[in-house]
């Protein structure tokens, strides 16, 4: 059984235990909560990566420690891997700008 | 949950919770008559470093208040500062001095003065020897945690960081401030990107502006060589580890900060107020340099948190070290005390902290660090603020 971990109630992505494969079934334990949630993985997962614990909106805001650590960067489907590819950080970079 | 530890009584009313001859070089040049008389004589720590000379007012002032710091600090009962010759700005002799007020026993040999390097490493194993007689029959005695200033720091991070050991030290530090102790974290790299939290966490605008200034400040230092800080950060290794975003990898640093409100800021090893919570210094994240800021302010003991295993270990402020990742704590095991692992298990974050917390109580009372029982000195580091000259 593959566990995840969502460190706070107010987060949208859970922190993947180990890898997972695409199709499979996640335990996401909510820091605090004894129900844990079912999700089902959109995509295979990286070791200890993010994926979408609830489906996130392009420009909507990535919550995790309750907190908001980025925005999507695209439509992000429930059980999606969450990284560089569909993040974009708000804390402007000066390479950049 | 114990609500005391043991420890020294100092003069000037810190708490030590070790009784060692702090041998402290005032210079380089003074470094191996230093380690020779730490080969030599028991009890006795050795804190060498490669600076003391040619450093321009600001960084020479930044090396002085660390090594005035160390030679202040509760674990060392008994100070001999050796020196080389003339130097100008850092004396054994200045050092000594501001030691003194502390009311420990303080001695000064320099090099040139006793006659050579073989004479001084004579004249202090004398002394170190003396200062051992002197000190070590002071019996512990019991205090309240309010005594304790507890180092937190982190290093070779991972996604494990965030989500288990950073999580621990920070249920620790709270655990600390509601017994009035102070807790000191640092490491203002792994500020960028954290600044909302710095500002919602601030006891006041004035503190979260300091603050916000460190992170400027070094951001500019970094920008006048040529590199943004920014455009390198995260870097490939987190990226891989799965951390995003400088926000996710900030948040999870400082998770080791707990949920108190920061209660003052000071710059590289100054010294803190006494009123009890969260203070912060500005130190770069290299993790010596960082861990000897936070010793200079007075920190008698250490939490280091690591994803990958550690053995950072400072030789004066007693360190240990913890990880959430199991695998690097079945590498690392040589140097490292807790693994809080079990959390990605269902382990409840409480009983995981817990067991953390009474391994640092327990090292308080005395009970030696892996690192400290090996003699690994490899973290005394001088954060510099200036060319050599």
């Amino acid at each position: 059984m593959l566990n995840a971990l969502v460190i706070d109630p107010k987060d949208n992505v859970a922190n993947l235990i180990g890898p997972g494969e695409q199709g499979s079934e996640v335990n996401c334990r909510i820091e605090g909560s004894d129900r844990p949630t079912a999700v089902t993985l959109a995509d295979t997962i990286p070791p200890n990566h993010k994926f979408a614990f609830t489906a996130i909106s392009a420009g909507e805001p990535i919550i995790k420690y309750g907190l908001v650590i980025g925005k999507a960067s695209t439509d992000i489907a429930q059980g999606a891997h969450v990284h560089v590819h569909n993040i974009e950080s708000n804390r402007g970079r000066g390479d950049l700008g | 949950m114990t609500d005391h530890f043991f420890g020294y009584p100092r003069p000037d009313g810190q708490v030590g919770i070790r009784n060692h001859v702090l041998l402290l070089s005032g210079t380089l040049y003074a470094n191996s008559t230093c380690e020779r008389v730490a080969h030599t004589v028991q009890n006795t720590i050795p804190i060498v470093h490669p600076l003391g000379r040619c450093q321009i007012a600001p960084d020479l002032a930044q090396t002085f208040r660390t090594l005035v710091g160390h030679g202040r600090h509760a674990n060392a009962g008994a100070v001999i500062v050796i020196d080389h010759f003339k130097e100008q700005g850092c004396t054994a002799d200045e050092i000594a001095h501001e030691v003194a007020q502390s009311g420990k026993p303080v001695e000064v040999v320099n090099i040139r003065r006793d006659q050579g390097a073989i004479e001084a490493t004579a004249k202090a194993t004398r002394l170190a020897i003396d200062f051992n007689r002197r000190i070590n029959t002071q019996q512990r005695e019991r205090f309240p945690l309010s005594k304790l200033i507890y180092g937190v720091n982190c290093g070779t991070s991972d996604v494990t960081s965030g989500l288990a050991h950073n999580r621990c030290v920070g249920w620790v530090a709270d655990r600390i401030i509601e017994a009035d102790g102070r807790v000191l974290a640092a490491e203002t790299t792994e500020m960028f990107g954290g600044e909302e939290l710095i500002k919602q966490r601030a006891a006041s605008p004035e503190v979260a502006d300091k603050i916000l200034g460190f992170i400027k400040r070094m951001d500019e230092r970094i920008l006048a060589c040529g590199v943004d800080l920014r455009g390198s950060q995260p870097t490939g290794d987190n990226i891989e580890g799965g951390l995003s975003t400088l926000e996710e990898k900030a948040l999870g640093a400082m998770k080791k900060w707990g949920s108190k409100p920061i209660v003052g800021a000071v710059e590289y090893a100054e010294p803190i107020g006494t009123t009890p919570g969260l203070w912060v210094m500005d130190t770069p994240g290299h993790g010596g340099e960082s861990i000897t800021g936070i010793a200079a302010a007075g920190a008698q003991v250490m939490s280091f948190s690591t994803g990958g295993g550690h053995t950072i270990n400072h030789p004066l402020m007693i360190t240990m070290r913890l990880t959430g990742n199991r695998e690097s704590w079945h590498a690392m095991q040589d140097t490292m005390e807790t693994d809080v692992s079990d959390i990605f298990d269902g382990t409840p974050l409480d009983d995981a902290a817990g067991r953390l917390f009474d391994e640092i109580v327990a090292i308080c009372n005395g009970r030696m660090t892996k690192a400290e029982a090996l003699r690994e000195w490899n973290a005394f580091a001088i954060n510099r603020c200036g060319p050599s000259v």
